[in-house]
């Protein structure tokens, strides 16, 4: 990416320029709205031709993209877009001046690069962060032309007007940060407490919601909302399971039972394979990847393991089960008179022991009194026709 | 021939016999299981109750059975004190005791059935009572009565044991005795209209089953079929009593008095019966005792154990102690059957649902019986409960006599009132 | 010995007063029976109309119920789906399903507290833990007098009040029509109607509802079991009204006369109005064991001038 001109060009100019058809702008329009229908100040009660009109009048917002201990999973997320093709505009959307992956540059002239971008853009620029920075020995584990991740981090987002940390990685530390966590893995919210930070996470995140950010912030000025963990809430509201595909097959008891059983073979429930989807906030059950439907975990027949959450993801084993917290009714129904009440052995036993001690007793009572009853019924004559 | 004068306490037998420490031994463990079901909740392993049969064994069997199986305090009561039936003065004191024993080991058998018994209190604030509630006047009927005239009623014992044996206290005891007996009409006219209430109140406790309770049951005289029914069942418990404590400890009998608590039971039954049958015929349910299978079934086995027995025991044949002992038994058994029948077995709660107490709900329930029995048995060998003549009473001052030197049993000159 | 003027007057107002007693109570006797009254529904009163043709059985009554009263769904049966089986401590509201053996007819119904306009559960409940509220006529329980004892469990016929057997400090649970939400401001009508999507189950005020069902009856001839709203007359009157295809009897609901179940202790109640029985009961055996007593403390004496032995009281 050579460097831009002092003077921003608009987003339109910049399509224009490099030769994106109006059609192709709408329809990635239109891509956003659908993707964020709802959180997105951008988007809210807007029709694509609103849209559009909004962003091509925005000018193209300058983006450092800086790699820490990361697999570049989420540039590559963000490259397999095709409809349109997504990478082309989004650099021609944004002004990407700083991404260790795509820019032709490298060695001092890298460097020299991410200097410029910063100090020429100082507080103007978004910084985004793809994976997770090493705090354990002084940051060590991670070093950007000789420096420490965390010295990098701390320097060029002290710089920026705004932080996004995409992918889960850069959110809450990701995968570096399985246990036992060597190298100290670390999101960016744990480090930069002073700048505003959007998480994205996900292993990868869905790219539209990177896009959904960045041209809110554009257009509008100022980021969407978001939850506590600082997840946009249009992305992130909602549980996988409760708009899973297959929750119809959860509610009627139709599971997997094995990978490649029958149960499984007909596409039924995930969930006792170890399906995270009951726990996990993420937007994929609705958004899939690659923009190929089905081309998401569950949708290929792999159980969900909570890439997004800190709790789940790379924590809870992959095939180990979760409560789901908001149950719902199954698709079966309580009779009109089901069957109460339980009839226990041991009690059985203890009426019959006790009825038979009584009785038993009884009988042997009225037998013992029969020795006397000489005496009582000659004595009871004498008294009948008396007092 | 034996003719009973006062009352004479077991002597020359042990109290703790094996008996008694199985009989603790069953209440130790049933106290413990009420305590881990204080904590643990009434369901689940603790009982076999359940939302459609909320009522188990315990305010069933316990409170509404036992109470009626302890009612000679007021039945033989009335008959000795309201209606001068001289003869059954000697079997007051046990009539009394057994009503005693049976009311407060059910009235914490209720204690421990409840869900929040903290919340009782309520009781002694008139303002928060809901008149309506049947199980609201026996709350308080049977409490006060438990509490008050019963209670009253069962000092006399104890104040002639304290002024026999502690001579310290006689001055207390004695005074107390003299008071009582001014007041004495008055404590006993309570203890009589209390549990005519309250038992029939046990009653009108199922007639909120509506039509749950099977027709052959459900009556708007429930109450008045309930009391008439504790009055029998009092009636057999007291036979019963005395004629065990022939076999356990072979005291002498009295034909004269047994002929006529016989007698009296017969009378008793009849009328009952007779007007169970003419409420069943009125209400033109007569049919259902022949056509409803299990239900029908149990009325006759009723009807068949409560009137065959107080047929039995107007012939010759109910003369003989044998017979006698067998004829009140299954009367009780019969009367404990009707008086259970209306809550549980011919109460349809709900289609598919079924009861059966559990093992622990049974222990519990066993234990608290258990208490009574014990407490029993401890009273009549150390007070002066069960019937016997002056005779025995002379015997037994002799041998205590020995064993307590200073203690005097006779030889008393009659004070001026 | 003769007795004295003093005397013989005190015997006769001992023997008179009860007499004069019972001789009062029972002339009365018929008319306090049918002086308590058939209770009305208070002017307010709120209800529900269920119409079972129109339910279809998705059950989002069942979860907006659990939410909005605050309760753990019942995932007792696989720990994964919230399936009672019967309304219970966790279930405040609960969809059954009524089918034939073969499957060729078949009907939901939608079962919680009918509020009766003169209810068993009040009416047992010793100390007024169960209350209807005198506007709206919802009844509700009072956890601070309630004493645990499930009498009011006994007495509804229809199988509502759940206690919980689990735990301590035991509830008695039932629909109160969301009486505290809405209370609270937090909600406008219960949430079962709020989601209801095809609005099979309604709120309102019950004579709304129940011209609202009769025009749905005149509306549909044949449409309706018997032509007949339930709730209307049975039981005495509820404030949950059902309509139905199949038999009331088949979905659940029990067949009830006219009358309220409190209704059943009218002759009790005659009984001990004023007390005045019992009193009179009490005064003549007062009398009646005080004259015996005298005659037998002296026995008592006599007894012991010849045996030496102390009375036995």
């Amino acid at each position: 990416m050579a460097k831009d001109a002092i003077e921003k060009e608009t987003i339109a100019q910049s399509l224009k320029n490099a030769g994106y058809s109006r059609r192709d702008f709408l329809q990635l329009c239109t891509t956003i709205v659908a993707t964020a229908p709802m959180g997105l100040a951008l988007t809210e009660k807007a029709t694509p031709a609103e849209v559009a009109k909004s962003v091509a009048k925005a000018k193209k917002p300058s983006v450092v993209w800086l790699h820490f201990q990361d697999c570049t999973g989420c540039s590559e997320s963000l490259l397999r877009t095709s409809k349109p093709d997504i990478a082309d505009l989004i650099l021609n959307i944004i002004s990407l001046d700083y991404h260790e992956t795509l820019m032709a540059a490298c060695g001092q002239q890298a460097e020299d690069a991410l200097n410029s971008a910063i100090t020429e853009n100082a507080g103007k620029f978004v910084l985004v962060v793809e994976g997770s920075i090493p705090t354990k020995d002084q940051g060590i584990y991670m070093k950007l032309g000789g420096k420490p991740a965390l010295d990098v981090l701390k320097e060029v987002g002290s710089k920026a007007a705004a932080i996004i940390a995409i992918g889960s990685c850069a959110s809450w530390g990701g995968v570096p940060s399985a246990d036992p966590n060597p190298t100290g893995a670390t999101g960016v919210d744990s480090i930069i407490t002073d700048k505003p930070i959007v998480n994205i996470p996900g292993c990868p995140p869905n790219p539209y919601s990177l896009l959904g950010v960045v041209l809110e912030y554009a257009v509008m000025g100022k980021l969407p909302a978001l939850d506590d963990l600082k997840r946009p809430k249009f992305a992130f509201d909602r549980l996988i399971h409760d708009h899973c595909p297959r929750r119809a097959h959860f509610d009627a008891g139709r599971f997997a039972g094995q990978f490649g059983d029958a149960g499984h073979r007909e596409g039924y429930c995930l969930f006792k394979l170890g399906c995270k989807g009951p726990v996990t906030h993420a937007g994929c059950s609705t958004r899939h990847f690659n923009e190929v439907v089905d081309a998401w975990p569950i949708g290929i027949g792999a159980p969900c393991f909570g890439c997004t959450e800190k709790s789940v993801g790379f924590r809870i084993p992959a095939f180990d089960r979760v409560d789901v917290h908001t149950a719902t009714p199954p698709d079966t129904y309580a009779p009109i008179s089901g069957a109460v009440g339980k009839f226990g052995a041991v009690a059985a036993g203890l009426v019959g022991l006790a009825a038979g001690a009584i009785g038993g007793s009884t009988w042997a009572a009225s037998q013992r009194l029969a020795s006397s009853e000489e005496t009582i019924a000659e004595e009871a004559k004498s008294t009948v026709g008396g007092k | 021939m034996t003719r009973w004068e006062r009352s004479v306490p077991v002597y020359g037998v042990p109290v703790l016999t094996r008996g008694f420490w199985a009989l603790l031994a069953l209440i130790v463990v049933g106290l413990v299981l009420t305590a881990i079901r204080e904590v643990v909740g009434i369901g689940g392993v603790m009982s076999g109750m359940s939302d459609p049969f909320a009522w188990g064994l315990w305010k069933t069997f316990n409170v509404m059975v036992l109470t009626g199986l302890g009612s000679g305090g007021f039945a033989v009561g009335i008959a000795a004190w309201v209606f001068n039936n001289k003869k059954l003065h000697p079997v007051m004191r046990v009539a009394l005791l057994t009503s005693c024993l049976a009311y407060w080991t059910g009235l914490c058998m209720l204690g421990v059935d409840v869900g929040r018994p903290w919340n009782f209190y309520w009781v002694v604030m008139p303002w928060t009572w809901n008149l309506h509630s049947p199980l609201l006047e026996i709350a308080v009927c049977m409490s006060l009565y438990a509490s008050v005239p019963l209670f009253l009623e069962n000092l006399p014992p104890l104040f002639e044991y304290i002024i026999y044996e502690y001579p310290q206290w006689r001055g207390i005891a004695e005074f107390c005795e003299k008071a009582m007996a001014k007041v004495f009409p008055f404590i006993v006219a309570l203890a009589y209209i209390l549990p005519i209430m309250h038992q029939s109140s046990l009653g009108a406790l199922m007639i909120l089953g509506g039509n749950r309770v099977h027709t052959l049951w459900q009556t708007p005289f429930l109450p008045l079929i309930y009391v008439w029914a504790a009055a029998f069942l009092g009636y057999n418990c007291v036979v019963l009593c005395v004629l065990l404590a022939k076999l356990a400890w072979k005291r002498d009998v009295d034909p004269v008095v047994m002929l006529e608590l016989n007698k009296l039971t017969v009378w008793i039954v009849y009328s009952w019966t007779g007007f169970r049958f003419l409420d069943i015929l009125v209400r033109g349910k007569i049919l259902h005792a022949f056509t409803d299978g299990y239900y029908s079934l149990l009325f006759w086995t009723e009807t068949a154990l409560i009137l065959g027995s107080a047929y039995v025991l107007s012939t010759e044949k109910g003369k003989k102690l044998s017979t006698m002992f067998l004829a009140h038994a299954l009367c009780a058994l019969g009367g404990m059957i009707y008086r259970f029948s209306p809550t549980t077995l011919a109460f349809h709660a709900k289609d598919g649902a079924t009861y059966f107490p559990s093992a622990v709900e049974l222990i519990i329930s066993l234990s608290f019986v258990s208490i009574a029995v014990l407490g029993y048995l401890v009273a009549v060998k150390k007070l002066a409960i069960l019937p016997g003549t002056n005779a025995e009473w002379l015997k037994m001052a002799e041998y205590e006599e020995q064993v307590k030197p200073g203690i005097q049993l006779t030889g008393y000159a009659p004070v001026e009132h | 010995m003769a007795m004295t003027r003093r005397e013989a007057f005190k015997n006769l107002a001992k023997g008179s007063l009860p007499i004069l007693a019972a001789g009062c109570v029972s002339t009365a006797l018929p008319e306090v029976a049918h002086a308590e009254e058939e209770k009305q529904a208070p002017k307010g009163a709120l209800g529900l109309l269920y119409d079972a043709t129109k339910c279809v059985g998705c059950k989002s009554c069942m979860v907006k119920c659990s939410e909005a009263n605050d309760l753990k769904p019942d995932t007792r049966t696989d720990g994964i789906h919230q399936a009672p089986p019967a309304l219970n401590y966790f279930t405040k509201n609960i969809i059954k399903l009524y089918r034939t053996a073969d499957g060729s007819d078949h009907s939901y119904f939608k079962q919680q507290c009918m509020h009766c306009i003169d209810p068993g559960c009040m009416n047992a409940c010793m100390f007024g833990g169960l209350r209807k509220d005198e506007e709206t006529g919802v009844v509700w329980w009072l956890g601070s007098k309630c004493v645990g004892c499930r009498y009011c469990e006994i007495a509804c016929p229809f199988h509502i009040p759940a206690f919980q057997w689990d735990g301590f400090n035991p509830k008695i649970v039932k629909c109160e029509l969301c009486r505290e939400p809405i209370a609270k401001g937090l909600r406008t009508q219960p949430g079962c109607t709020e989601v209801c999507p095809t609005q099979a189950v309604i709120y309102g005020k019950r004579e709304d509802l129940l011209k609202e069902a009769k025009s749905r009856i005149a509306a549909n001839p044949g449409r309706y079991y018997q032509q007949k709203v339930y709730g209307e007359h049975d039981g005495g009157g509820t404030q949950v009204l059902y309509l139905s295809r199949v038999g009331f009897d088949k979905i659940g609901l029990p067949e009830l006369s006219e009358e309220s179940i409190p209704s059943g202790l009218k002759y009790s109640h005659a009984v001990y109005k004023w007390l005045a029985l019992p009193i009179a009961l009490y005064a003549g055996m007062v009398a009646f064991a005080g004259k015996n007593f005298k005659a037998h403390s002296h026995h008592l004496v006599e007894d012991q001038k010849k045996t030496g032995l102390r009375p036995q009281l």
